[in-house]
């Protein structure tokens, strides 16, 4: 028999030794204090309470016991390993090892006695997060949670690592081996094979998506339970193993039966859950590919286009039956002789009849083939039913994506999410059409061309009888009628979803629309955070959809907006063929369960964190409009112009929110198609939702992102658009090319038809089409028929061509006028684009009204500009009340330049033949401080230039009024021929060896893998190689380039040679990239003070306090507040230059060669001029001249340009 | 209570036989082992405690078989290693309780009575609550026996245990091992201080590279030493030709030299007394020259 007191004594005695040892103190008390000042920090109402991580109850103990984990993952091994050494000295435990008690009872008393130890700190720990999560104000306790996770977490990682520590001590019998192994085994699961292999390896659950959700709880509790029992079983195996092996003579045969079979059974069931969690991992990934090859047979298929669905729902417990019947058109050029459908492929058991026939049909996978009674002509209709029922295959609606956790990170305050697409449990249900729930006439996904995408307008009707008395959801108004919701939409849907759980809604009525909200009992939280907005709540609705009406220039299309909480689980990925995500549905947002995800809407902690604030700097603001600015914000930021940011695997990405309400007034109204182009579609979706490429954010410019038009264009620069989508590109790479073509299409037409005409006539052309599909063949027409032109040949090069122009700029002028009895002021400038493809670019220009002067840290008031593309005109900022914030205004994003409905910042669309140079003339009202320039697609990098207006000539006598185009015959804009200039896109421009400094790396050959990759200037991340680096303040004709590397000692270097072919003197600049962009210089300084609270300004206004986060002004205002701010700041650095210790900038070291000798040159690189500067004058002999530049510098960054010998004369 | 060894051999991988067919009955009392060093003491006591299993032989504790039967023997066994140490974290009454519980007291209780008895037993009383790493090795030494005692075994096996005590703590070990020894008990004691054999143990065992060379009572083991240990008064000069040629046993510094004691089994040449031998005398007496077993270097 077990002796329970052995295994007790052994434990107890075990635990107590351990208790009292140095390193499991100080682990415990170091652990409880980290976890308390955690707890206070991020969960208390006196730290942060981050709205992410307070959101959701069950959140707490389960950050707390996923950190604790993770170090005691470790810690644990140090312990168990000691323990073995212990019994290793054989003469310590001899006199325990005579005792009666069998080897089982005494490994096992072993193992629980440390077991417990660390289950005591965890709840310890717990019970330090629990006294926290009793005193916050917002969460509610989740006691169930506190064990879940206990069980999920921390248990099966203790057995495990015990077990794991217990034999390979048992095996190895060297302490430091052991411990080497066990460590990199614990390493290597952080950092290396956690997410491998669906999650298999990942003993220690650091990536294992274990999120409780407060709608459903655990969404994928058989995953998580077969994952946490491999380790489970893994640690019992590797433990009766360590009996096994124990070097102590046995004294009980029933215990070592009972050893070797738990040895076996615990085997058995750790190989059984590996199985299972890796069949998991393995089934989705055969779905998927099954799906996907599925698509490549039928992509080519022609579909019908449904144009009325009347679906009955009847929900089965965890599946789901229903009848469709389906009203379908053939809009096709050809007879439809089979109609195809697709259906998620675990909806089996079709029955599929039209007018009461039986209709046969064929089913491959999702793929749903009918044969019907007779061909369907163009332009006719048919009428057919289907019935089926099953539950929903996740794998089928995104195959495109592996779901690899480190690619497409989704994590809640360090907590992995599961990616769910649907829910269907008995309890809830969740289905939108990207799982086709419902018989779809297209695919989800289009292996060949993954911009494709069909779209159907749908008249919808869904009736649905739901079990438990729970409540179903749709788009549109809920009707009840015998038993069953019914949901009859206003207006044609692109796709329906339908949601059925314990719901509650409240409505709001502003103007013609209806909002209605559907919450769990419990999570409208907002309603007492919110309470003092109750009155005020439809007037500041109405002001916000009035917003999003202008900024789109076009009604919100539909009569109602539901607003539906979804368990935080539900994630949709990005898709190629349209940048619209699936927590956006006509007519309905998908939100993360009580806003979770939504940092804004933790309101109570912003109220009392800003009114706090408020009160100390002797500000008075009344409860109600603080909570007005709170909301405002929210909102704002949540549905309109919010972004993400975030670090995906090094890499900074600022990724639009993912309920921004642009879909609802173009993809989900509008759709343009075309046959020969169909991605034509995601371009003007790109275009003109403008929910695409927010552009660079702080951070962004900071860890030295290029910008995504310059991504693209250096894509586009070895290959067609035809070409690039072939190769099916990524989901970043395919946006920012659609980007790109995008804006150059739109920049086309409107350069043809007149920036304004086309924006008053576009508008109501798609007011006119809104829910029909318009062949771009039809626009082409309609548009030839109103301005006269044609821009559907346009679209050939468009499409095919790969050649780009390249534009360069000169004469820059600007002259005072007077037109008229007013003063006004004339830019002229030429341009050149000596490349045999022409293009265009845009102009816009930065006036008057600049903001205050950033100080070194903060200064001025936001000034805003008025460029800002899309629906222009935000500007002003917000200084704020406090008016410490701002001083960012002038270094707003102009990467929105020309795109959207009205492109209204641009003042001029220029064409560019082949080798055609142009005077352009343009005249303002207002004092022009720089011209911007967006080259679009060209040869040009970075493609957006800002030339800086110095000075404004006031001529004596008036001069003529200029505006438009003059086409220059003969002009050249070569260089002075006595000049040689070498640019380090030149030939004559070599980088030495590109040493890493890592010497592993270097043993290793890993070379730097962006080292031929152009980045931004990093301050933050200065590489050891020379990086190539792109701003317009470079150097270079169409490339903007220079080189930086960190200061060092002078290992590595750069030179420049050319031939000179008259010897003579020669005078030798080099070419310093300094910024004379004025918007960098003045509109730095963002950091600036404390921000004021910012008024209600709009998007270019506030500094980063300003407009983010107290303004009114929305994040975008506040993020170009910091970009302007940090690349400002790093010029300020510049100019502060060796004033200051580990300053950037210092001196640069050239080596110039001569005839008879060389020299070093000291540069001093902080006083000198942006431009050209004199290193020197040299006696050169016919021959090769050589200067080159090390690293060797006192400042932090060298950075290697060009150099350029003029001749003396 | 009774322990037949039989045909006990034990030869480890590397080849070294250290036991070699050992046959031997132990009865109730105190039993003595001696032997040098590599003699196959601690082996034997090894595969008596089921620490080792041997490589052919049996031992039965009342006609059980010990390797079948090791549940039983440990249950009713007390043992005392030579080097013994316990954990630095523990303190002694701590210890002493966990030894105690896995020995069978379950009683909380009585187990907390058993301690401070045995605690005072061995004049540990006043270090109840110490740490092990501030205990005296004599101290420890104590504590082990305490834990050898502790849960009433009817075999004790004790190696080397007065090791570290002062002449008062030996003589007080001496006499609680001579009150179990009356009882049904089995005490087997191995030790280099013969002086305790020959105070306690009613039989000895004498072990030498492995073979089991004397099996008896010590009073017949000195019996091979009568006429031979001699009682000698040495100049220095003398001295250093008489260590070289006799097995001194004890040497006493003299006016006139050095008093030795020597072991011979002829008279020496010098003049000399001879003295009843006791059974440090008989044991080098029986190493030297009856085995020729060199035991002084």
């Amino acid at each position: 028999m077990l002796s329970f007191i052995n295994i007790k004594t052994v434990a107890r005695y075990e635990a107590k030794t351990l208790r009292r040892s140095w390193f499991y103190r100080l682990f415990s008390i170091g652990a409880i204090l980290i976890f308390t000042i955690i707890n206070i920090g991020m969960f208390s109402p006196i730290g942060s309470e981050n709205w992410e991580a307070v959101a959701i109850s069950s959140l707490l103990p389960q950050f707390n016991l996923y950190l604790l984990n993770i170090a005691q993952s470790v810690v644990v091994i140090f312990l168990a390993s000691d323990f073995l050494k212990r019994d290793k000295k054989v003469d310590t435990n001899e006199v325990l090892y005579t005792r009666s008690m069998s080897n089982f009872e005494y490994i096992i008393g072993k193992t629980w006695g440390i077991l417990r130890l660390f289950l005591t700190l965890n709840l310890i720990i717990l019970a330090i997060g629990l006294i926290i999560n009793i005193i916050s104000r917002s969460m509610t306790v989740d006691f169930k949670s506190y064990v879940y996770f206990l069980l999920i977490i921390t248990i099966p990682t203790l057995i495990f690592s015990l077990g794991l520590s217990f034999t390979l001590m048992s095996l190895i019998k060297n302490q430091a081996v052991t411990f080497l192994i066990l460590l990199g085994y614990a390493a290597a699961n952080i950092f290396y094979i956690y997410f491998r292999a669906g999650l298999v390896f990942d003993y220690m659950a650091f990536g294992l998506p274990v999120f409780r959700s407060g709608m459903i709880g655990f969404e994928n509790l058989s995953f998580i339970v077969n994952q946490r029992l491999i380790y489970l079983f893994a640690g019992l195996f590797l433990v009766m193993s360590t009996i096994l092996l124990f070097k102590r003579l046995p004294q009980s045969r029933f215990h070592r039966i009972l050893t070797i079979s738990g040895f076996f059974v615990f085997l058995a069931g750790t190989i059984i859950c590996t199985i299972n969690t890796y069949s998991f991992y393995r089934k989705d990934l055969a779905d998927k590919s099954r799906v996907l090859k599925v698509n490549r047979d039928f992509e080519d298929k022609k579909f019908p286009s449904i144009t009325d669905a009347s679906i009955e729902y009847l929900q089965k417990g965890e599946s789901l039956e229903a009848k469709v019947e389906l009203k379908i058109l053939n809009d096709n050029s050809e007879p439809l002789s089979q109609y195809f459908f697709s259906l998620n492929p675990d909806l089996r058991d079709t029955r599929i009849t039209s007018d009461g026939k039986d209709l046969k049909f064929k089913r491959t996978y999702h793929i749903i083939e009918i044969e019907p009674v007779k061909s369907l002509n163009t332009g006719e209709s048919d009428k057919l039913e289907f019935e089926y029922t099953g539950k929903i295959n996740e794998a089928f609606c995104y195959p495109n994506y592996k779901d690899d956790i480190t690619e497409n990170p989704y994590r809640v305050s360090l907590i992995n999410i599961k990616k769910r697409q649907a829910f269907l449990t008995k309890n809830y249900v969740l289905l939108t059409p990207e799982c086709h729930w419902y018989p779809t006439a297209g695919l989800n996904f289009y292996p060949s061309n993954p911009a494709q995408l069909k779209i159907d307008f749908t008249n919808y009707l869904l009736k649905v009888k739901t079990e438990n008395n729970l409540v179903a959801v749709s788009q549109g108004r809920m009707q009840r009628e015998n038993g069953y919701f019914i949901y009859k939409p206003d207006f044609p849907l692109t796709g329906l979803t339908i949601a059925i759980g314990n719901y509650q809604s409240d409505n709001l009525k502003v103007a013609n629309t209806e909002f209605i909200t559907y919450h769990f009992p419990g999570d409208d939280y907002y309603k007492k955070d919110l309470a003092a907005l109750k009155d005020t709540l439809p007037i500041l609705v109405s002001g916000l959809l009035k917003d999003l009406e202008s900024n789109f220039s076009t009604k919100y299309p539909f009569g109602t907006l539901s607003l539906l909480e979804v368990p935080v689980q539900f994630y949709s990925f990005p898709k190629e063929s349209t940048q619209t995500r699936a927590e956006i549905q006509p007519s309905m947002v998908l939100l993360p369960e009580r806003l979770a995800t939504i940092n804004q809407a933790g309101f109570y902690k912003q109220f009392s964190q800003q009114k706090k604030r408020m009160k100390r700097g002797g500000q008075v603001i009344t409860d109600k409009d603080l909570q007005v600015r709170i909301f405002n914000n929210f909102m704002r930021s949540t549905f309109i112009s919010g972004e993400n940011f975030r670090f995906n695997n090094g890499v900074a990405v600022n990724e639009p929110t993912r309920y921004l309400l642009g879909p609802s007034f173009y993809f989900f109204k509008n759709n343009f198609y075309s046959s020969e182009y169909p991605v034509i579609n995601s371009v003007f979706e790109v275009h003109l939702q403008k929910v695409n490429n927010p552009g660079m954010s702080g951070m962004q410019a900071m860890s030295g992102n290029l910008s995504d038009n310059d991504v693209a264009n250096l894509i586009l620069r070895n290959q067609s658009f035809k070409e690039i989508l072939a190769n099916r590109p990524g989901g970043d790479t395919l946006s920012t090319i659609l980007t790109i073509k995008g804006d150059g299409l739109f920049n086309f037409i409107r350069s043809k038809a007149g920036i304004d005409e086309f924006k008053d006539w576009f508008v109501k052309y798609i007011d006119d089409h809104k829910f029909k599909r318009v062949d771009i063949k039809e626009f082409n027409n309609d548009i030839r028929e109103k301005y006269g032109f044609e821009f559907y040949p346009y679209l050939y090069d468009w499409y095919n061509v790969k050649e780009q122009p390249g534009f360069l700029f000169n004469n820059l002028l600007a002259t005072q006028i007077v037109v008229g009895n007013r003063s006004r002021y004339q830019v002229t400038f030429t341009a050149v684009n000596p490349e045999s493809t022409g293009g265009l670019f845009n102009v816009a220009f930065r006036t008057g009204a600049m903001g205050g002067r950033g100080g070194a840290r903060g200064g001025g008031g936001g000034g805003g500009f008025s460029f800002g593309g899309s629906g222009g005109g935000f500007g002003g900022g917000g200084g704020g009340i406090g008016g410490a914030g701002g001083g960012a205004g002038m270094a707003g994003r102009f990467s929105s330049q020309g795109r959207g409905m009205e492109a209204l910042d641009v003042s001029r669309i220029v064409y560019l033949g082949p080798n055609q140079t142009k005077r352009i003339g343009i005249v303002l009202d207002a004092v022009p401080r720089s011209m911007m320039i967006n080259t679009l697609f060209s040869k040009n990098v970075p493609g957006q230039i800002t030339l800086p207006i110095d000075n404004i000539i006031k001529p004596k006598d008036p001069e003529k009024e200029f505006s438009g185009e003059e086409i220059l015959t003969g002009y050249s804009p070569v260089a002075d021929t006595s000049e040689i200039i070498v640019d380090n896109e030149d030939m004559g421009f070599t980088i030495g060896r590109q040493n890493t400094a890592n010497r592993l790396k270097r043993l290793l050959g890993i070379q730097n893998k962006n080292a031929n990759i152009y980045q931004q200037i990093s301050m933050m991340k200065i590489p050891s190689i020379w990086q190539p680096i792109v701003q317009s303040v470079y150097f270079g004709k169409y490339i903007r380039s220079a080189l930086y590397t960190k200061g060092g000692t002078g290992d590595k270097t750069v030179i420049w040679k050319s031939y000179i072919r008259e010897p003579g003197y020669y005078d030798i600049f080099c070419y310093i990239g300094k910024s004379v962009d004025r918007m960098m210089v003045t509109g730095g300084g963002g950091f600036g003070g404390p921000g004021g609270p910012g008024g209600q300004g709009g998007v270019g206004g506030g500094g980063r306090q300003g407009g983010t986060r107290q303004g009114g002004g929305t994040r975008q205002g506040g993020d170009a507040g910091i970009t302007g701010g940090m690349l400002g700041e790093a010029e300020g650095n510049q100019m502060r230059g060796s004033r200051e210790q580990g300053a950037p900038y210092k001196e640069f070291h050239f080596h110039v060669s001569y005839d008879g000798g060389s020299e070093d040159i000291a540069f001093d690189y902080v006083s000198a001029e942006g431009g050209w500067n004199k290193l020197g004058t040299y006696y050169l002999k016919s021959d090769t001249a050589k200067v080159s530049l090390t690293n060797l510098s006192g400042g932090r960054i060298v950075i290697a340009d060009a150099i350029k010998w003029v001749k003396q004369k | 209570m009774k322990i037949e060894i039989r045909d006990l051999n034990q030869t480890y991988p590397n080849g070294n036989q250290a036991l070699k067919n050992v046959n031997l009955d132990i009865d109730n009392g105190m039993f003595g082992l001696l032997g040098p060093n590599g003699a196959g003491k601690s082996t034997l006591m090894k595969i008596l405690v089921t620490l080792m299993k041997p490589t052919s032989g049996i031992v039965l504790v009342n006609g059980m078989d010990i390797q079948k039967h090791r549940k039983e023997l440990r249950g009713m066994l007390g043992y005392l290693p030579q080097d013994f140490r316990f954990f630095a974290a523990l303190k002694t009454w701590e210890f002493l309780d966990y030894t105690g519980s896995l020995a069978g007291l379950k009683n909380r209780k009585e187990r907390m009575k058993e301690v401070d008895r045995l605690l005072d037993q061995v004049g540990l009383l006043e270090a109840r609550d110490r740490q092990a790493n501030r205990l005296s090795g004599g101290m420890k030494r104590r504590l082990g026996i305490a834990q050898a005692l502790i849960g009433n075994p009817k075999i004790i096996i004790v190696d080397e245990p007065t090791t570290g005590l002062d002449p008062d703590e030996r003589i007080k070990f001496r006499n609680v091992l001579s009150q179990l020894s009356q009882q049904d008990v089995i005490i087997i004691l191995s030790t280099h201080i013969v002086g305790d054999i020959s105070s306690t143990c009613q039989s000895m065992a004498l072990l030498n590279r492995g073979d089991l060379v004397y099996n008896g009572s010590p009073e017949n083991l000195v019996k091979h030493a009568e006429g031979h240990v001699f009682k000698l008064n040495l100049t220095p000069a003398e001295y250093e030709i008489a260590k070289e040629k006799f097995n001194v046993i004890s040497t006493i510094p003299v006016d006139s030299g050095w008093e030795v004691q020597i072991v011979s089994d002829e008279a020496p040449e010098y003049s000399f007394t001879s003295i009843i031998p006791n059974i440090e005398h008989a044991y080098v007496y029986f190493m030297e020259h009856k085995l020729q077993t060199s035991l002084i270097d």
